[in-house]
């Protein structure tokens, strides 16, 4: 069975989050666990890669955090959630459109035998 | 849960004690906690859900990167190469409180022979007729001989120790738990021994006191003598604790592990209060004496204050 290769995707996760947060502010485990239904059980993403891309977007003002005490269905439990931004908007626009080229491109030499 | 805990524990043991790195900790706590819940009401099996936590965790090497961490991480790999830290097994830790808790008995009592062996020539020189005497110099030097045989043992016997102060070691976190529980569940003993103690040595005049006889000389060295021994004994059970809990470094997360907050109050209204403590006891001693002027009561002012001292202490402080 194929893997996807962390390398390859490393730069999409980015993508796939805020693609989730467009939605509604979410915080860890929903937003892995959506990225597990979304892409049918085939892509899992880590724990570790999940915290770093907040860490990394929150720096670089894609995202905010907030704490909330209680979750959407009322269970009382502290959790961080997250939000997109203005600027996390027009990232996540721009990883589209190079994701279209990117895909164009590597498509071309793709042959399945 | 208490294995991915420790799990998380494990792998960030040595990275670096900052309040970035602890809300990454707790962030990964909750992430994994939610997914070990979710896959536990889903009816996995508490192993399976583990397992699945676990593997996909991911590495902290790419967390160091975008914590901007990279540069502690490097160090503290390179402290470890350099210093090993020798890292202490349970049974050894277990062993070495039995071994301190078996010591500070054996030391305290050598100390108290010391302390007790004036006895003899006192006891000898009144009530023995002429001639006895020899039997009570031998019984002093007997008792202080023991005492010395019972220290060199001691020092022969916790030398096998002595690596915890000249080596970096650490100790897991349960290890460290189970200690500061054992900590926990001592204080109360420590305190009462340490109360009796000052007891005896404020009121080791009260026999002669009371019973005028010069026989009761000795019962002052027997009163210090006990007191004594309940010093010995039980700080040297309360620093085995305390060394065991300091293993750690402390610039890194493990040294986190088993910690107490020292002497931390309930409130704002009790520090205060204790804070000012002693002052007033000695602006309550010295007037109460000065007004009554009968010093040989009012000292038992010390006593009571110390005991109750104590007392509001422990009730007082927050357990952590």
């Amino acid at each position: 069975m194929v893997e996807i290769s962390s390398d390859v995707i490393r730069g999409y996760n980015d993508t796939m989050i805020l693609s989730i947060l467009l939605k509604e502010p979410s915080y860890g485990y929903e937003i892995s666990k959506q990225i597990k239904t979304i892409t049918d059980e085939k892509y899992i993403i880590k724990e570790t890669t999940l915290y770093s891309a907040f860490t990394r977007m929150e720096k670089n003002g894609f995202i905010e955090s907030f704490v909330a005490e209680q979750d959407p269905e009322g269970n009382s439990k502290k959790r961080t959630y997250y939000r997109i931004t203005d600027k996390g908007r027009e990232y996540y626009e721009s990883k589209c459109e190079e994701w279209e080229l990117t895909k164009d491109v590597v498509e071309k030499f793709i042959q399945l035998r | 849960m208490e294995t991915i805990k420790n799990y998380l524990e494990a792998m960030f043991a040595n990275l670096p004690n900052t309040a970035e790195v602890k809300k990454a900790k707790a962030e990964l706590l909750n992430m994994m906690e939610d997914k070990y819940n979710e896959l536990i009401s889903e009816g996995q099996s508490e192993n399976s859900a583990v397992g699945t936590v676990i593997s996909e965790f991911g590495n902290l090497d790419e967390l160091a990167e975008d914590l901007g961490l990279t540069k502690e991480v490097e160090e503290t790999r390179e402290r470890e190469a350099k210093v090993s830290r020798r890292f202490l097994r349970n049974e050894e830790v277990l062993d070495y409180l039995n071994d301190k808790r078996n010591s500070g008995m054996m030391i305290g009592i050598g100390v108290m022979l010391c302390i007790i062996s004036v006895c003899f020539p006192i006891l000898g020189s009144l009530v023995f007729h002429e001639g006895a005497e020899i039997y009570s110099v031998a019984g002093m030097f007997i008792c202080i001989g023991v005492a010395i045989a019972l220290f060199v043992f001691n020092g022969i016997r916790l030398s096998e120790w002595s690596f915890l102060e000249k080596e970096p070691c650490q100790v897991d976190m349960q290890t460290a738990q189970q200690v500061r529980e054992k900590r926990k569940t001592f204080k109360t003993t420590y305190a009462l021994m340490i109360a009796l103690g000052v007891m005896l040595c404020a009121m080791c005049w009260l026999p002669i006191a009371v019973m005028q006889t010069e026989i009761y000389v000795s019962s002052i060295f027997v009163m210090v003598g006990i007191g004594v021994f309940l010093f010995i004994y039980s700080n040297s059970v309360m620093d085995s604790y305390d060394t065991i809990l300091k293993l750690n470094d402390s610039e890194t997360i493990s040294g986190n592990y088993g910690k107490e907050n020292e002497m931390e109050y309930i409130n704002k209204p009790a520090q205060a209060m204790m804070e000012v403590y002693w002052p007033t006891i000695v602006c309550l001693y010295l007037i109460i004496s000065f007004i009554t002027f009968e010093w040989g009561i009012t000292w038992i002012i010390w006593p009571i204050a110390g005991i109750l001292n104590k007392i509001l202490r422990i009730a007082l402080t927050k357990e952590a």
